[in-house]
């Protein structure tokens, strides 16, 4: 069990060093996918499946692979052919695949039939569920408000940038 | 079980309605009169609930927030800021924004925040509440359309407050996992020793993240170009909502937690004392823009306070404490808060910068008389010349120093007040020099909403200075009744 939680957390350091070091921003990002994973797994060694769940399905399902269009979109011009076919390469994709290749023997092992013994409380949807509606209530509705005041800032910086791009065409 | 913490949080409910009931209504009708109009009414009504939700009497809410006499005064002083941001905002605005309505729903949120984190008992309230705050003030420091500061002010200052929450959740997530707790009030000494370590190295990195944010000696880097490029109504909201709300939930943490009781963190503190109000007075002494001399000012009076924060150790009484970081923060408000106002006045038909040069202050006396005496109390205030708020601040802390027996830290505040006293003096020497030759800070027209907003500001700082009675009582009257 220890040797699973080992190498999905060098996974996820080695992972998020290339997020840092890396030159091109779609490359990091992809990067930063397999950092994600890596950390979901240690979540679900910890005993909490559920945040492991919505590790994968939010952040890098939904939010990384959000930037991934917005960086792709945004590099659309002359280039975008040349580098679709550099992106292609293997020694652009070698290095993604072999870091996930350990994430991917934990999960054969843990599908293996042998029970994995995680930590000794599993924390379920229900009881996050219970908690965050309940004693936790008004911390929710301040993540709204986060959530809020980055949106509507968000919009305004967004548009000084509309605004110039408008001017221009 | 009866719905009394309702009523506790009510101005929070209000200032999270009117923030909807603002969205709303620019949604259907874009005007910035009637935005500035509805925010203003919002942050009154808020201010005005605020007696009545600690009548209410729960104070304990989920354990997350604490709402008492204490952290009501807070917010109280955070809306009177944000009321009078949005007044100098008004016409400032008018002439650096096509669209000017997100502004006062980002002061709504940013002063929501600041209110959570001044009742927060709770570490999961604490950084929302800082981070609903600071994600508000980057759109709010780059809300201009033009002009290169805002821009270089907003992204260093995102990455810099970043940097600071990371090392504080980090912090936070250490001492979790040596004491078990992530409420203030649970928080005791870990069991084991190993844990022990983590506990402290949590406990300093909390604090070194909270120092990030007031602007402390080593981590001041940022906020002269942040202050210089924030347009100077934020500017002034920053220094005094920003700095007040971290300070409010450093204090109520350092009493519960006991975290100073450690010997070599109460010194990590002493020394960042001492280091702020010597290097942000020194820095001082050169520059020729008002609003980096008044950032350096704030990193000095940030020094200042912390005095207070070292007598809950010294002293053992945290009433003490409590009762000189609030006369001392309401000060510091009325103060820097006028003196941002009349920078914020004679900028507004500026065009790329603000009117920041201390020469563009020359003669200030014979063309705008009111904003140049304003000026000047707000100034020799800061500086705490007796007769004005500030000397009243000085003296409180001054007095809590000697009963703390704190020698070295007050003999630095004797030291960085009589260095602070020269930029002081000078500006105010500057407004009397003959008039400069360009006429543009002359020529300007001051809306009346400004001049009477920087003018009651002025007079309460004189007025305080020289009857602070009623401010005391007010104060002390709120930490007996209501505990904290």
């Amino acid at each position: 069990m220890e040797s699973l939680f080992y190498i999905a957390a060098v996974t996820a350091l080695a992972s998020t060093v290339l997020v840092v070091t890396g030159k091109n921003a779609s490359h990091a990002l992809i990067y930063l996918i397999v950092s994600l994973l890596s950390v979901a797994v240690i979540f679900f060694l910890l005993g909490a499946p559920f945040a492991a769940a919505l590790e994968i399905v939010v952040y890098a399902g939904a939010i990384v692979v959000l930037f991934l269009f917005v960086v792709m979109m945004l590099n659309l011009g002359k280039g975008s052919v040349a580098r679709e076919s550099a992106w292609l390469r293997p020694r652009m994709w070698i290095l993604p695949c072999l870091l996930t290749i350990p994430l991917f023997l934990g999960l054969v092992y843990a599908l293996s039939g042998e029970s994995v013994q995680t930590a000794a409380s599993m924390v379920g949807p229900k009881t996050v569920g219970t908690r965050l509606f309940g004693p936790y209530l008004l911390a929710v509705e301040l993540a709204g408000i986060l959530l809020l005041a980055a949106l509507v800032g968000s919009y305004h910086l967004g548009r000084r940038y509309l605004s110039e791009r408008r001017e221009e065409v | 079980m009866s719905h009394a913490w309702v009523n506790s949080v009510m101005p929070h409910i209000v200032l999270t309605v009117g923030l909807m009931v603002l969205m709303l209504l620019v949604a259907f009708r874009r005007s910035h009169a009637l935005a500035m109009t509805s925010t203003f009414l919002i942050l009154v009504i808020a201010g005005a609930l605020i007696p009545q939700s600690l009548a209410a009497g729960s104070e304990e809410v989920f354990g997350l927030i604490r709402v008492d006499g204490y952290g009501q005064f807070f917010s109280g002083l955070f809306l009177l800021a944000a009321i009078v941001t949005v007044l100098i905002s008004f016409r400032y605005l008018d002439h650096r924004a096509s669209s000017c309505e997100e502004f006062y729903m980002l002061i709504l949120t940013a002063t929501l925040g600041a209110m959570v984190m001044a009742v927060a008992s709770h570490f999961a309230t604490l950084i929302l509440g800082l981070e609903i705050l600071s994600i508000s003030l980057y759109a709010m420091i780059c809300y201009p359309q033009e002009g290169r500061l805002p821009l270089e002010a907003a992204t260093k200052y995102l990455v810099l407050s970043g940097v600071a929450s990371t090392t504080m959740l980090f912090g936070m997530a250490l001492i979790y996992a040596a004491s078990g707790s992530l409420s203030f009030s649970a928080l005791g000494q870990p069991v084991d020793n190993q844990g022990e370590n983590y506990y402290w190295l949590g406990q300093g990195m909390l604090i070194v993240g909270l120092a990030f944010k007031l602007s402390l000696v080593p981590f001041h880097m940022w906020t002269p170009d942040v202050y210089q490029g924030a347009p100077a109504p934020v500017t002034g909201f920053i220094a005094t909502v920003s700095k007040g709300a971290v300070f409010a939930v450093l204090l109520r943490y350092a009493v519960i937690s006991d975290v100073l009781s450690n010997a070599s963190i109460a010194l990590g503190i002493s020394i960042i004392a001492v280091g702020s109000m010597v290097v942000g007075n020194l820095l001082a002494l050169l520059e020729k823009n008002i609003k980096r001399i008044l950032a350096f000012s704030s990193i000095a009076h940030a020094g200042y306070l912390l005095i207070a924060l070292l007598v809950v150790a010294a002293l053992d009484d945290p009433e003490i404490a409590r009762e000189t970081t609030m006369v001392y923060l309401a000060g510091y408000f009325l103060m820097t808060l006028a003196a941002f106002g009349v920078i914020s006045a004679l900028s507004i038909s500026a065009s790329d910068q603000d009117t920041e040069q201390l020469a563009d202050y020359q003669g200030l006396f014979w063309s705008h008389p009111v904003l140049a005496a304003v000026l000047t109390a707000a100034v020799l205030s800061l500086a705490g010349i007796p007769l004005t708020m500030g000397f009243i601040a000085k003296f409180y802390l001054f007095a809590a120093g000697v009963q703390g027996a704190l020698w070295v830290l007050l003999w630095a505040l004797v030291i960085g007040s009589a260095i602070g006293i020269y930029y002081y003096l000078r500006i105010v020497f500057t407004m009397t020099q003959s008039e400069s030759t360009d006429g543009s800070v002359r020529a300007t027209a001051i809306p009346v909403e400004t001049i009477v907003t920087v003018g009651v500001l002025g007079v309460a700082v004189i007025l305080f200075g020289v009857y602070p009675t009623p401010l005391i009582e007010l104060v002390r009257g709120l930490i007996g009744a209501f505990g904290a």
